[in-house]
């Protein structure tokens, strides 16, 4: 047997690195790589669709203005979440989420499923002046939201970026059948990139969100996201303790 | 070897057998360092490196000596 | 001067005084700059603190907003005081434990200029709204290439250096520094990974979703805080505590233990900032178990740091510099035991999302690793400059500011934090929630003013240090042109 001396690690700079490495390496090997190769971690759940053009692009606003750093997206399964904000999280409610969102810190309330809570009224008054509807907030204002036409020239380059990230975004008509059969016609059609721009216009037409007609805003794209959150999933039709054992 | 792989894929065969290993391992070294007064001074000596650095730093260099 | 005749004996006598023993030039840079980029970052966290007790404070202008300001002041303290301070004091002892100057110097000079430019377009990047939305990374594509080459010329100059070596053993603080950068290269990397909108567009996409993406994040985030925050700042605590106390480190055997241990588990416990959440239950399991051993690695390392001192405890009445140093092990030793509290699955199911978190990170944060960065900058700088300190006076008055300052912040997010987590969970008699969401705000409101008070004793503190250390140089710059120096020298 070969004499082991914790010097030859002490005096030799190679050796230290790669026993360094090794013992830092570990770890991952272990813990992370099978998240991406168990197919459990993330659960099959019917309704879980990639976000519209419209509710990507105020994903993009939700993370540029720093939301996470107050805004948990996460639900924990205990009774007063449950009571406060609805059912808990599942994986599959951010297998589209590039990056995920799940936040760390609650300064404001969570937002997984604020979709559908409030009123576009509520939201719009809410972002603008949040102490005009909440007194005792704490939220900076967002007025710019309103102001600022939203800028969607690259939506398409946008899409094809989560596309190749794996989002099923299609671009051919083989993918967009493949989102037909997954997603249903009406779906398939805004996730279809070469569409993206009419698509995003046409849904800020039948829903106006920001209440102003007269052009697209920043904050018809942040209200439709936040209008989309915890919606996907129909809890009156899955069996949560289906689910469980995912967890 | 599958049955192997199989029964190691359980936790509740797995966490006790990580536990006893990575324990036997750290007791292992934890004896290893400490266990031989010999090597202990050898692997003692080095603590005294931070005060060889200066080429001619008369005081350094004693406090390194003094405590050699 | 007297400062100057008592050390200039020896570097006289030196015979290599054409090319002085060790390259200090790039040390003053980083060391001026981590000073510089503490006030800043510090500022910057008071503000932001001020803004959640008064939001009328965020002007309603986008680029002043807590959410884009938040991510500044983290990287201003993180990656600017912090890892400023980490390339001054490894340069310095590196060169110093193995007795020899650094390699490539060029390739260290780039190493400044680029993580300078990596903080400055990181904030102007922020505030103009370009964000990953990945806590602690959240600097976009081409300022995560530009960390990369700073990365990949740090590690040459650093292992170039070890290579170099006239000393034949590497010493331990430089285990801890080493293996500080090969983590850091390796979350980096992974965390980072993305698809860009445009080559032309600073956008991009992670390549993660969900709760992969979560697990990469948070393997980088405990760990920027396990190897950036404490891997690292071990290594300035073993080399500037045995020289500040003038006796070598307590146990050497105990560093070679305490350094296999610490490197091997912390890359495990990041799954506990995941409790609860949509991840396997395994792996916070795993989280969890490894955080509570990880109390073993971290206590020894303290006991490590503060036994040094045995025998010579009459120093820490003395001497200011060593209290900082002995007082950042004990909140060193203080935040290690509340951490691995809070890892508990039905602890931080209170914990989790409250500013018990914030309170956490903060103490070992300003407790430990700017107080360690404090006691190793008063020490080193006087030397770089060859000189002693301008006031010692002033040191011992921003030690108490800085203290003041920590215990404040952490009571206030104490009290706070867990008042959140059980307003949130009460009930009434009848099984209802007892309080809506933003009467716990309200209920926040003392704590967050106490937070900036807190937290505006530690930015006094630091600008004490910044006049401090300017006079500091300014004294030694003095000497260095005085004539008799010169002759000193000549």
């Amino acid at each position: 047997m070969i004499k082991f001396k914790h010097e030859s690690l002490e005096t030799n700079t190679g050796l230290l690195l790669v026993a360094t490495m090794l013992a830092i390496s570990v770890a991952g090997m272990v813990e992370i790589a099978p998240l991406f190769l168990i197919k459990d971690t993330v659960e099959d759940v019917p309704g879980v669709r990639p976000y519209t053009p419209l509710e990507q692009l105020g994903r993009d606003i939700y993370i540029r203005e720093g939301c996470y750093t107050c805004h948990s997206q996460m639900i924990r399964p205990f009774r007063d979440e449950q009571l406060r904000y609805g059912h808990y999280s599942l994986a599959a409610e951010s297998k589209y989420d590039h990056p995920f969102q799940w936040g760390s810190k609650r300064t404001g309330p969570d937002l997984a499923r604020v979709g559908g809570k409030y009123s576009n009224e509520w939201h719009v008054q809410h972002l603008i002046a949040p102490r005009s509807v909440v007194p005792e907030s704490v939220m900076p204002n967002y007025p710019w939201l309103m102001e600022n036409r939203l800028d969607y020239a690259d939506i398409g380059a946008r899409m094809r970026a989560l596309r190749a990230v794996g989002v099923p975004y299609s671009l051919n008509q083989a993918e967009y059948e493949r989102n037909v059969k997954q997603f249903g016609a009406e779906m398939a059609a805004q996730l279809h990139i070469p569409n993206a721009r009419e698509s995003l216009i046409a849904q800020v037409k039948a829903n106006n969100y920001d209440g102003d007609p007269s052009f697209v805003s920043e904050m018809d794209a942040l209200v439709a996201y936040l209008q989309v959150l915890g919606t996907m999933v129909d809890f009156s039709k899955i069996k949560p303790e289906e689910l469980v054992k995912y967890r | 070897m599958s049955a192997l792989l199989d029964w190691l894929a359980r936790p509740e065969n797995a966490k006790p057998l990580g536990l006893v290993i990575l324990f036997t391992t750290f007791c292992l070294i934890v004896l290893w360092v400490y266990g031989s007064r010999r090597r202990g001074e050898r692997l003692e000596r080095y603590k005294h490196i931070p005060f060889l650095d200066e080429a001619e730093d008369v005081k350094d260099a004693e406090d390194g000596r003094a405590t050699r | 001067m007297a400062t100057i005749t008592a050390t200039s004996p020896s570097l006289a006598a030196s015979p290599s005084l054409a090319v002085p023993q060790y390259d200090y030039d790039i040390i003053k840079k980083f060391a001026v700059m981590s000073i510089v980029w503490a006030v800043v970052g510090m500022g910057a966290g008071v503000f932001i603190a001020a803004q959640l007790a008064w939001p009328v404070l965020n002007f309603d202008i986008p680029y002043l907003t807590f959410g884009r300001f938040r991510p500044v002041h983290t990287s201003a303290v993180i990656f600017g005081f912090g890892g400023s301070a980490l390339f001054a004091t490894s340069y310095y002892v590196v060169q110093r434990t193995c007795q020899t100057r650094l390699f490539a110097p060029g390739l260290a000079t780039f190493t400044f200029w680029g993580w300078q430019a990596v903080i400055v377009l990181a904030a102007l990047s922020y505030v103009l709204g370009y964000s990953q939305g990945r806590e602690y990374a959240e600097m976009e594509w081409p300022i995560d290439l530009l960390i990369l080459a700073v990365w990949v010329a740090y590690m040459a100059v650093y292992i170039g250096t070890l290579m170099n070596r006239k000393q034949p053993h590497i010493y331990v603080a430089n285990w801890f520094y080493l293996s500080f950068i090969l983590a850091t290269a390796l979350l980096h990397v992974f965390n980072n990974l993305a698809m860009p909108v445009g080559l032309f567009s600073m956008k991009s996409y992670s390549l993660f979703a969900g709760a992969q993406d979560a697990m990469t994040q948070w393997w980088y985030g405990h760990n920027a805080v396990g190897f950036f925050l404490t891997a690292a700042f071990l290594g300035m605590m073993y080399y500037f505590v045995p020289k500040q106390a003038g006796r070598p480190i307590y146990s050497y055997r105990l560093s070679i233990v305490h350094f296999w241990a610490l490197s091997f588990m912390y890359m495990w416990v990041g799954t506990h900032h995941l409790h609860w959440t949509a991840i396997p239950d395994w792996t916070s399991t795993l989280g969890a178990t490894f955080s509570i051993m990880l109390l073993l690695p971290s206590w020894g390392g303290m006991i490590n740091g503060i036994m040094t001192l045995s025998g010579a405890w009459d120093k820490l009445r003395t001497d200011p510099v060593m209290r900082f140093m002995i007082v950042a092990l004990s909140f060193y030793g203080m935040s290690t035991f509340e951490g691995p509290l809070m890892s508990l699955k039905d602890v931080n199911a209170l914990s989790h999302y409250t500013d018990w978190t914030v309170g956490h990170v903060h103490s070992g944060a300003l407790g430990w690793v700017a107080m360690i960065s404090f006691g190793s900058l008063y020490h080193m700088i006087p030397r770089l400059w060859n000189t002693q300190l301008y006031s010692e006076r002033l040191v011992n008055v921003h030690f108490w500011v800085a203290t003041i300052g920590v215990l404040l912040y952490i009571t206030a997010m104490w009290i706070s934090g867990i008042s959140q987590g059980l307003m949130w969970r009460a009930f009434d008699e009848y099984g209802n929630l007892q309080y809506s969401f933003v009467e716990s705000v309200a209920a926040m409101h003392p704590f967050y003013v106490m937070r900036t008070i807190g937290g505006a004793f530690f930015l006094s503190g630091m600008l004490i240090m910044a006049y401090n250390i300017t006079m500091t140089i300014r004294q030694g710059v003095r000497a260095a042109r005085a004539p008799g120096a010169a002759l000193a020298v000549a």
